[in-house]
């Protein structure tokens, strides 16, 4: 088509989904939204594939595809203009209860042309522990509200007897209704915006842009899978849940211009809720493809066609019903991006033309800790402590990863300032920082990871409580690549105060007076003088750390990042009155290396 | 001081690559002057520009300056600063715990903060911008006060002055910023910070976050605190030097300097807040549009501004300016009242180019910038860019560009854009040209439309302004597809900047943090502002206004309380507040909540919140008033001097056009599209439908239909 | 071209996988490679960095060359589970 018009086309799409995504944000006005940017919005093509992709948590553009086509079936001959549909069902296309999904079918002169479809994790689904993530849930039906699609809106009107049902449901129904009224206002303005280009340009024109988009998204990443080697790519991820460990195994095999993602030899469903249903398995491994493999190609349908997934049923990453899934976001669906990323980041470090596009694993494992409780004026609160969001950068081929630098599968996320935080909750923070040895080692370095510690402060009932389906602090899931070492762990320590404790002013976990007690799964109280310390995962590191600059090693133990133990263990660097000690590094770094030879022996 | 003797006004803005210069008196024309900026020494550009104004009025620098009774000014030296790297080296104090605030830019934040959405979407390749302190210059000191204010631990005194001096002698700095967490409720830890320093080290420039941002939010506090001591000697000196070469020149009146906020200060108070100066130019030609629409009775304007590199937009609704939510410089965050101005990579310098296996057409975000420039400037550009399109399609004429100074080199600018564009997309050079216009104006229609969508608002109630070498060539585009009604072309497009210092007031900006229910006593609220308005009535005085040259207004950021975004709120009623004028503030608050925010976005069964109080105190500066000129007859056909081929969308290709000289356009006349009116600074184009005249101000006004 | 890069640090020449550092050959290239390289497993629990709930049997495999000890890859596995593998074609 017009090379001209089509490019116009383009750029009016993409702002059309930035409008929306303006919109989600301004009415919605919560914290996980705002900050976190923990939702999306993407448009779809009459028959439910994905057209434009918006810049969000990224494992869900393939996701709502899937709701918009499951709401094609299920309602076929009932889909009027003016319609809204709301789809959280996990077994049907959703990630958890929680990330609610509300779907519009957008019509041109009575002809269904498009879906706009968005989500945002919702204040509250009604499941067993509040804030979404449940891991006291047993199964499914222990998660809240659920829906494999029902009509919210019909032809313009809002369903009163639907709208009152589900926030009967759930805790802290003004809030869910804001973020309800939020996704509408988006999917209103996507349709509006949709409309208007189809009205300027005409339907059969926008529809020819939309092909020819897909088309070259297609065309475009099959392509670049031909210029990368063909092969075969494993890795590996362990989740533990009270003691329970489970396997998340790939094998990413690229032939010619396809790309098989193979979950085969994963471990069996789990009772707990860090399971995840195929739908989500499947965002979870495009999630970091569209960022690493398409970062200048359009995101949608073309993008997905040349890949397959292979994911068997009843495993931890295609779970059957009702097993228990409000924790896949930052479970298995988490360990299926660092997976993906892993493998992706290994064939394109496998090619000269685009290694430089590889990179070792990003902060691996959210904590996605919620706070409840009494606030400090009295009124109730809930919320996500956002250091979940702040991420750490892995290591490049050209660069270390940025400290504390967020993740693939949601570029633009931040978190929230200490002093937010401690208007809105009655916590104070000891300290927020990055974290020491957190970022893999290498010859360049993973970003680090960072800590943190609180504890109660003008709380009316004493404290607050807390909601952990804190994983990833018994296994490293931040892989390195080639010779780079994964970033460090996340780590849960509940300090019980001494009864006659000050008020504490401590600057690390060590300094914190009490017993310290390693915690991981349920509901926690955060009581007192009591101190709840979380450290988070660093990037994984690439190369051999014994080829990384000796400067750069010493400044990173003048900044506090790298301790003079890792320097002297796993670095080699000798240092001596705050200069490099050369001829002794040299000299370490080939001991080192013979200590490698000989298998681990020291000679 | 007689009157009669000073009697002009003079305002000079230094902008990157121009310093411009407008000369007001009561009852004469306007002059203008222009000379090339100067930087690192931007004070001698500053002088050059004043001399060339003076040249044409028959005066010297120094017998217009002797007559000058206000020099009012803006420039880009802080930006510069930062953007080349070249301020103090910064020690940073905070509370301990809390060292890495900065460097860590809250997450990902700082990543990808202020990078295109293309950008974005290619994480492997961002980076954090280098900060502006050393990790080994950043110092945490036992100190607490918490979320009420309250000093939970006083401020180790001894181990903050061990610190100071190690950072001092052992690292060498020569500025200290200091930022505690909560300092914005209880600065008292700061002040002894400073009070140790003043003591052991008087003369290293010291930036303290409770005085140049108190405001909630400790990173940006933070980053604030650092960019005001990075450049804060720069600025001082700069300041100090060109008030002392004025001087020397024998001008004898007071300096003011415009400030981001779109007001001016005083010299001597400007010098201590860099951080103030940031984007004042841009902020200026905002002022300056304002001004602009009060003259013509117009109070909604979209300014718009498409230079060499960038195409500038801010929304001016009901003469309200829009503050920037999330202002940076060079990709670093800051917490001052700015005006809004956004941007994208769309102008006369900008790139164009074919996405490589599609073929799909770009403009920007990459310039040609001045050098090598556009290839028809013929110095070696061998990159298409939107000014060789303009002149592809007729708009630009060769043989006059820049009043004649110029000949432009169009048969190189045909060669190179048919082999590189027209051949790849098998369109003659004229089709593919217009192709590419087209494409930029939609990009610009999408960025005004998002951001007046944004602010929940319609362009099509906004009259829009073209500033701008090249924004008249497009505006007539852009402004038919947002449905605007009318586009003014200003007389004063090419001194816009200029224009606006000498449409400003002097302003200073005060606030209260602290959390409030609704509702509250009207007596707690006047209690918070009495004490800013006692400072300010005492500020402005010795600054010289008192009475009626005294203008406070009040405002109130309101919130949800349980959502984050928060809506400063004008006070309408009569201040101090009474109970029913607070009432009247909060439901004012609402109806602009969902104004901005969309319908169903308020969520009142949380309950408000106040949580900033503002003042804002304006020292009213006598205007120059434009006069008008009388209209004459609409007929312009003495000014039209030529006919040619143009592009005129409406027929989808070249036709043959009337033009028009500028010059010898008289008030009153119209123009009818389609049509090309040349200026001596740039070219105004009337798409078929559009009819311009010439307003008594000799503003070229389109209007649509 | 002779050497076809395979990694960061490793090479296909003449056939074979080898050193991209030393040279080295390690195996028919399209073989699995690791189990000719020196391994070494050290605990997470006894790196730098290590958290205070790190799983006791976790390790981390290091495969050096034998050739001249540079790091060729890393995997972080419990003892009882196989090598990953790598194959990229020739």
């Amino acid at each position: 088509m017009d090379p001209i018009t089509f490019s116009i086309i383009r750029h009016r799409l993409f702002r059309v989904v930035e409008e929306a995504v303006i919109t989600l944000k301004h009415v919605s006005g919560t914290a996980i939204t705002n900050e976190g940017h923990d939702l999306m919005v993407s448009l779809y093509r009459a028959d439910g594939s994905l057209l434009m992709g918006g810049v969000g948590f990224l494992h869900h553009l393939t996701s709502a595809a899937e709701a918009c086509k499951s709401i094609i079936r299920r309602f076929a001959g009932q889909i009027n203009e003016g319609d809204l549909f709301l789809l959280n069902d996990p077994f049907t296309a959703a990630l958890h209860t929680s990330d609610i999904y509300l779907v519009s079918p957008i019509h041109h002169q009575g002809k269904l042309i498009a879906w706009s479809a968005c989500f945002v994790h919702v204040y509250d689904i009604g499941a067993m522990n509040p804030g979404g993530f449940a891991p006291d849930a047993q199964d499914i039906f222990t998660e809240g509200f659920s829906s494999p699609g029902i009509k919210l809106i019909d032809r313009g009107q809002l369903r009163q007897d639907v709208w009152d049902t589900l926030l009967n449901m759930v805790r802290g129904p003004e809030m869910v209704a804001l973020d309800l009224r939020s996704m509408i206002a988006c999917n209103n303005v996507a349709k509006d915006r949709l409309l208007a280009l189809v009205v300027k340009y005409g339907e059969a024109t926008v529809d020819q842009a939309c092909l020819t988009l897909i088309e070259q998204s297609e065309t475009r990443l099959r392509q670049r899978l031909r210029d990368l080697p063909d092969g075969q790519w494993q890795s590996r991820q362990y989740l533990e849940v009270k003691g329970e460990t489970y396997r998340v195994i790939l094998t990413m095999t690229k032939q010619d211009d396809t790309l098989v993602f193979d979950f085969s030899g994963s471990s069996p469903q789990s009772k707990y809720a860090v399971n995840c249903t195929r739908w989500a398995s499947l965002g979870g491994l495009f999630a970091p493809l569209f960022p690493l493999l398409c970062y200048d190609i359009t995101w949608n349908e073309g993008v997905i066609r040349p890949i397959t997934m292979i994911a068997p049923e009843g495993s931890i990453v295609n779970c059957t019903r009702p097993a228990p899934v409000s924790v896949a976001t930052v479970g298995a669906i988490q360990s299926v991006n660092n997976a993906a990323c892993s493998a992706i980041g290994k064939m394109l470090a496998a090619s000269d033309q685009y290694a430089d596009e590889a990179t070792a694993v990003w902060h691996a494992n959210h904590f996605a800790i919620f706070m409840f409780g009494t606030n400090q004026r009295g009124g109730q609160s809930i919320g996500i402590l956002t250091e979940t969001f702040a991420g750490a950068g892995g290591a490049r081929t050209f660069a270390d990863g940025v400290d504390i630098g967020g993740e693939i599968p949601n570029p633009i996320s931040r978190m929230a300032n200490v002093e937010t935080i401690e208007a809105a909750f009655p916590i104070r923070y000891l300290f927020r920082r990055r974290l020491q040895d957190s970022g893999g080692a290498g010859t360049f370095r993973g970003g680090t990871g960072g800590e943190m510690a609180i504890v109660p402060h003008d709380a009316p009932d004493g404290g607050i409580h807390y909601v952990l389906s804190g994983k990833g602090s018994k296994f490293p899931q931040s892989e390195g690549l080639s010779g780079g070492y994964p970033g460090a762990i996340n780590d849960y320590v509940w300090v019980h105060a001494p009864k006659d404790a000050e008020r504490s002013f401590a600057n690390s976990l060590a300094t914190i007076p009490g017993d310290k007690q390693p915690i991981s799964w349920g509901v926690f109280p955060l009581m007192q003088k009591d101190a709840l310390y979380v450290r988070w995962n660093g990037g994984g590191g690439i190369g051999d750390p014994l080829r990384r600059a000796p400067e750069k090693v010493m400044q990173d133990v003048i900044d506090g990042v790298v301790s003079s133990r890792a320097a002297d263990e796993v670095y080699g660097v000798v240092m001596s009155h705050g200069t490099v000690d050369a001829s002794a590094t040299q000299q370490r770094r080939s001991d080192l290396r013979r200590v490698r030879m000989a298998g681990g022996r020291t000679a | 001081m007689s009157s009669t003797k000073q009697k002009f006004l003079v305002a000079t803005d230094v902008g990157g690559t121009c310093t411009d210069t407008i000369v007001f008196s009561a009852g004469e024309p306007v002059h203008l002057g222009k000379a090339l900026s100067t930087p690192p020494n931007f004070a001698a550009g500053v002088l050059d520009s004043i001399r060339s104004a003076a040249g044409p009025m028959g005066l010297t620098l120094e017998s217009l300056l002797a007559q000058t009774e206000l020099f009012v000014h803006g420039s880009t030296v802080v930006d510069n600063a930062i953007f080349t790297r070249e301020g103090a080296k910064v020690g940073l104090v905070t509370t301990a715990g809390f060292e890495d605030t900065l460097l860590v830019t809250r997450g990902a934040y700082g990543r990808w903060g202020g990078l295109t959405e293309d950008r974005m979407k290619h994480p492997v390749k961002t980076e954090r911008a280098s900060p502006l302190v050393d990790a080994d210059c950043i110092v945490g000191v036992a100190e607490r006060t918490d979320y009420k204010g309250a000093i939970l631990r006083e401020l180790d005194l001894a181990e903050t002055e061990r610190c100071l001096k190690r950072l001092i002698s052992g690292q060498g700095v020569e500025a200290v910023a200091v930022s505690f967490l909560w300092s914005f409720l209880n600065p008292t830890n700061e002040h002894k910070v400073r009070d140790i320093l003043a003591r052991i080290a008087p003369d290293i420039y010291c930036t303290l976050s409770s005085d140049i941002a108190p405001t909630p939010g400790e990173y940006e506090r933070t980053s604030t605190t650092v960019i005001n001591a990075y450049a804060g000697c720069i600025s001082k000196a700069y300041i100090q030097n060109l008030e002392q070469l004025l001087r020397q020149s024998g001008y004898g009146g007071a300096v003011m300097i415009m400030q981001g906020y779109g007001g001016l200060l005083p010299a001597q108070e400007a010098a201590e807040r860099a951080i103030g100066m940031l984007e004042c130019g841009p902020a200026a030609g905002v002022i300056g549009s304002r001004a602009l629409g009060e003259l013509l009775k117009q109070p909604d304007v979209i300014a718009t501004d498409m230079g060499g590199t960038t195409f500038k937009v801010s929304v001016i609704q009901n003469g309200e300016i829009e503050y920037a939510r999330e202002p940076m410089v060079d990709r670093f965050h800051y917490a001052q009242p700015k005006i809004e101005v956004v941007s994208i990579g769309a102008a006369g310098g900008s790139i164009v180019w074919l996405e490589p296996g599609s073929n799909v057409p770009h403009v920007g975000p990459r310039s040609a910038g001045s050098r090598p420039g556009p290839v028809c400037y013929g110095l070696g550009g061998e990159e298409p860019t939107l000014t060789d399109v303009f002149m592809l399609i007729g708009y630009m004429d060769p043989e006059i560009f820049l009043g004649g100074t110029m000949k432009l080199d169009k048969e190189c600018a045909y060669r190179v854009f048919a082999e590189k564009i027209a051949k790849p997309l098998g369109l003659s050079v004229e089709e593919a040209a217009f192709g590419i216009y087209r494409v930029a104006a939609a990009q610009i229609t999408d960025l005004i439309h998002e951001i007046t969508v944004e602010r929940g608002l319609d362009p099509r109630d906004f009259v829009l302004h073209a500033f701008g070498g090249s924004c008249g060539m497009v505006c007539g585009m852009f402004g038919a597809e947002l449905n605007v009604r009318r586009i003014v072309v200003p007389y004063t497009a090419s001194v816009n900047c200029a224009f606006g210092l000498v449409s400003a007031d002097i302003v200073h900006e005060y606030s209260t943090t602290t959390v409030l229910p609704v509702p509250s006593p009207a007596a707690v609220v006047n209690r918070i502002f009495a004490p800013m308005v006692q400072k300010a009535l005492k500020e402005l005085q010795r600054e010289g206004f008192a009475g009626d040259r005294v203008r406070l207004d009040w405002a109130v950021d309101f919130r949800y309380s349980r959502q984050v975004h928060e809506v400063t709120t004008p006070v309408r009623a009569a201040t101090p507040l009474d109970e029913s004028g607070l009432r009247q503030l909060a439901d004012d608050f609402e109806s602009i909540y969902e104004r901005k925010y969309g319908k169903g976005s308020a969520y009142r069964e949380a309950g408000m919140e106040m949580t900033q109080f503002r003042l804002t105190a304006r020292g009213l500066m006598e205007k120059p008033e434009l006069e008008p000129l009388p209209l004459g007859s609409a007929d312009a056909s003495a000014a039209r001097v030529a006919r040619r081929p143009i592009f005129v969308e409406a027929k989808g290709g070249m036709n043959e056009a009337d033009i028009y000289d500028f010059e010898k356009l008289v008030p009153g006349n119209v123009v009818e599209g389609p049509a090309v009116i040349h200026t001596p600074i740039t070219t105004i184009v009337l798409q078929t439908g559009q009819r311009g005249s010439c307003d008594p101000y000799r503003n070229i006004v389109i209007d649509l239909r | 071209m002779s050497r076809q890069v395979i990694s960061a640090t490793l090479a296909i020449e003449k056939g074979k996988i080898v050193c991209a550092d030393c040279g080295r050959a390690l195996v028919e290239a399209g073989q699995s490679w690791k189990r000719h390289a020196a391994l070494t497993s050290t605990p997470i629990r006894d790196m730098p960095g290590a958290a205070s709930a790190v799983d006791d049997k976790v390790v981390l495999r290091y495969f050096a060359c034998p050739g001249c000890g540079s790091l060729l890859d890393t995997e972080t596995a419990l003892p009882e589970d196989p090598f990953l593998d790598d194959v990229v074609k020739a």
